[in-house]
């Protein structure tokens, strides 16, 4: 049941990337990339990643998809920089079938050389280390980049718009 | 399990080319944030995915979460230039950005 799962979230991804990539429209763009995200988290949640499934649901799929429904409600351009929906699709109908291409050559690559993945998972490997002994007694460092990188980005918006305001 | 595993590599692969290809052919800075997204879920499924080949769960978990957490501060602030551009030049179109002087 989880191979089915798997391969569904699996082709929805890759369906919503090539969507966000072919719609002319910002927004629903967007919202295909939300669909990448949630198809993801999924994804993540059955390779055994809980906590960062909820993460990239909660801030990927719901955060990061506020921001750029409000960026794109602030901006309307008079001038697309891609210009008119025909030439946008013009440029990308290549998109699909190199996709297609580069995926055959791939699976032919694969049944070839008969590349396999070994899992070498065991169950004490999986049992030794829970998420929240690793992230806050192994990972400290990565916990203060995250807190300088978070207080970064809040300084840089926080100048942007004041400069902005001040014009 | 084993076409699963190929499925998943592969999938990871076409996603990088998509994100690769909507930022060569894009001028719009919203879309090449997006292009930017797409290749980054790219490398988070190869990460969980060698997670869970290698069984350290826990410290592809924290790599994730670290990632997540540049991935949006990257959003923020590349949204924040791309609203600034556009209140100065009236577009969102990344070319205009070579004009830019002080």
């Amino acid at each position: 049941m989880q191979t089915v799962i798997m391969f569904i979230c699996l082709a929805v991804m890759l369906i919503a990337s090539v969507a966000a990539a072919m719609l002319w429209s910002r927004i629903t763009a967007a919202m295909c990339l939300a669909l990448t995200s949630v198809s993801l988290a999924v994804i993540l949640f059955i390779l055994h990643a809980p906590w960062a499934a909820l993460f990239e649901l909660s801030v990927c799929a719901g955060l990061v998809t506020v921001i750029f429904a409000s960026t794109i409600s602030m901006t309307r351009e008079y001038r697309q920089p891609d210009g008119t929906p025909s030439e946008y699709h013009v440029r990308f109908a290549p998109l699909p079938f190199i996709l297609i291409l580069v995926g055959v050559v791939l699976v032919a690559v694969v049944l070839i050389s008969g590349f396999d993945v070994n899992i070498t998972a065991t169950e004490s490997t999986t049992a030794v280390d829970t998420f929240k002994e690793v992230f806050w007694n192994t990972r400290q460092a990565d916990i203060l980049g995250q807190i300088i990188i978070i207080l970064a980005g809040a300084f840089a918006v926080a100048i942007l718009f004041k400069e902005s305001t001040k014009e | 399990m084993s076409i699963l595993n190929i499925a998943i590599l592969i999938t990871a692969a076409l996603l990088i080319l998509t994100g690769l290809y909507m930022l060569i052919n894009t001028h719009n800075m919203i879309k090449i944030i997006i292009a930017i997204e797409i290749v980054v879920k790219a490398v988070t499924l190869i990460l969980a995915f060698a997670g869970y080949v290698t069984g350290q769960y826990a410290v592809v978990e924290a790599f994730i979460i670290t990632m997540i957490v540049i991935e949006v501060v990257v959003a923020v602030v590349a949204a924040g230039i791309a609203v600034n551009v556009y209140k100065n030049k009236g577009n969102m179109d990344v070319s205009e950005l070579k004009k830019l002087k002080g």
